[in-house]
């Protein structure tokens, strides 16, 4: 009984984040929603993505001053930032807060929305539930996820060079020379690609426990925190297998 | 007419409706009773095809509606109203924008229009300057009054399906919402409200159904009802005198209606 369960929420869930993306390009459009949610997603988690890209940036430089000194490397702190917040810390970090963050705040929302009969109503009203709340959240998490990302490398490699400037004496010319030295095709669009998958498997997780929530309040704190705990295990299981694919498609010898 | 046969739902591993038949004419005033979980608001779910049935029929109309699509459902929705429990208001559009959700929906009205239409029908259950409040500023009663307009701002229905619209309300706001379900049934249109407060169901209905675990234990008119032997009916019935069970209930509900 239990796989049976399994192998028809997973069929739902496919069914879900498939109708979700097919809705992008089909009528009705609900752009005031997918504004709304914009709004929330990106402006909403803009300070947090902030912060916490800054002192990532700053910890991670700081972590690398230490080791490198000890073997006369200090002055490539630089490359190994912009190689690590580029290609695999920015992306996922920042894909992680956005989950925390937008992911518990879409299961909760559909959640509450289930449960309050409101998806119901809309489905009275010949409103189909998926296109009305699945995709806006589908299009917002893809166009502000990778947003974010941008934000959040730009501030990560700043908070580096603070660290590598300021605190292991190193020349600033030399660091951005470094950081301009990784900007390369093949980092850029490994960094690139991940926060479109990332988003895309944020806002189909959650949704689908949001609206499979079952059971009152307890209920919708089960969704909520497994709408978080799945994103967070996808988002990881998904980096390493795009990496895996990145990397050999990218001709990187590993 | 709505008609169900031997329709049997389960939530998972648990049955809520065993083997339910009955049917009920646009026009009829009929209350479900019954205790929480015991499939009230699942048959007003069936009825409006927001579920389906794990086996059996469900007729409207004599058409089967179980099996149909999203899309083919759309028509048979419009033929009723219903209100769920608590008003099931958008919480993010405000009371104006939750009656017009319909009118934007199905018709194509220019603004002005939708606006007058709002006005009206808020203005009926007076609520007229309440337009531009968010739903969380509303009372319990209020929200069940912007609940009703909304859920005939756009179609005219044929029967009403109220799921408990008086829970949760105090006598003076109960009273307000059993009055206007009384006055929207004037032109001949019936309901079904599901409820456990049997005093609403005896003003507001002429027939009963009770369910017990799913089943239909009684299915009558209110004589047939207070006279009843059925252990639970008789805890229901406690409500409308606490002290004496029984024929003097009567008194209590035909006083009212």
């Amino acid at each position: 009984m239990k796989i049976k369960e399994w192998i028809s929420d997973f069929q739902d869930f496919y069914l879900l984040s498939g109708r979700g993306l097919l809705g992008l390009v089909r009528k009705p459009f609900y752009s005031k929603d997918t504004i709304e949610q914009m709004d929330y997603a990106g402006t909403g988690s803009f300070i947090i993505i902030l912060l916490v890209s800054l002192f990532i940036g700053m910890a991670l430089s700081l972590q690398l001053s230490a080791e490198l000194s000890g073997m006369g490397l200090k002055m490539y702190i630089g490359r190994v930032v912009g190689v690590s917040i580029i290609r695999e810390i920015g992306p996922v970090m920042t894909a992680l807060v956005f989950a925390g963050r937008v992911g518990s705040g879409m299961a909760s929302e559909l959640g509450s929305m289930i449960l309050g009969h409101q998806v119901d109503t809309l489905r009275v009203f010949g409103v189909d539930p998926v296109k009305k709340l699945v995709t806006p959240r589908i299009l917002s998490s893809l166009i502000m996820l990778p947003a974010l990302t941008l934000v959040g490398d730009a501030v990560s490699i700043l908070g580096g060079y603070y660290i590598a400037v300021f605190v292991s004496l190193q020349s600033g010319p030399f660091y951005w020379s470094s950081i301009q030295g990784v900007l390369n095709f093949e980092n850029v669009l490994s960094g690139s690609i991940k926060p479109f998958i990332f988003g895309y498997l944020i806002a189909c997780i959650s949704c689908y426990m949001g609206l499979s929530t079952k059971g009152g309040a307890m209920g919708l704190r089960r969704a909520t925190t497994k709408a978080v705990v799945a994103s967070f295990i996808m988002i990881i299981v998904a980096d390493f297998i795009l990496t895996r694919i990145l990397l050999y498609v990218l001709g990187f010898s590993v | 007419m709505i008609e169900f046969q031997n329709v049997l739902f389960s939530y998972g591993a648990r049955e809520v409706l065993r083997d339910v038949s009955f049917s009920i004419d646009f026009h009829e005033k009929v209350a479900i009773l019954g205790g929480s979980g015991d499939g009230k608001t699942t048959i007003l779910k069936l009825i409006m095809g927001l579920l389906r049935p794990d086996s059996g029929k469900i007729l409207i109309d004599g058409e089967d509606i179980s099996s149909k699509t999203e899309d083919e459902l759309r028509e048979i929705r419009m033929k009723f109203s219903i209100v769920f429990q608590e008003g099931a208001l958008f919480d993010s559009l405000n009371v104006k924008e939750n009656v017009a959700f319909g009118l934007r929906e199905y018709r194509n009205l220019s603004e002005e229009e939708v606006d007058r239409k709002v006005r009206t029908l808020l203005k009926r259950v007076d609520l007229q300057d309440a337009m531009e409040l968010m739903p969380e500023e509303l009372s319990g009663g209020m929200h069940r009054r912007v609940a009703i307009m909304r859920s005939l701002a756009a179609i005219e229905p044929k029967m009403f399906l109220y799921d408990e619209p008086t829970t949760g309300l105090d006598p003076v706001n109960a009273d307000i919402i059993c009055k206007l379900i009384l006055d929207l049934s004037k032109e001949g249109k019936g309901f079904i409200i599901v409820t456990h407060k049997i005093f609403d169901a005896f003003k507001l209905s002429h027939r009963y159904m009770f369910l017990k675990n799913g089943t239909i234990i009684f299915d009558g008119q209110k004589e047939k009802l207070i006279y009843s032997s059925v252990p639970e009916i008789q805890v229901f019935l406690s409500e409308l005198n606490p002290r004496s069970k029984g024929p003097s209930a009567i008194d209590l509900g035909e006083k009212n209606v």
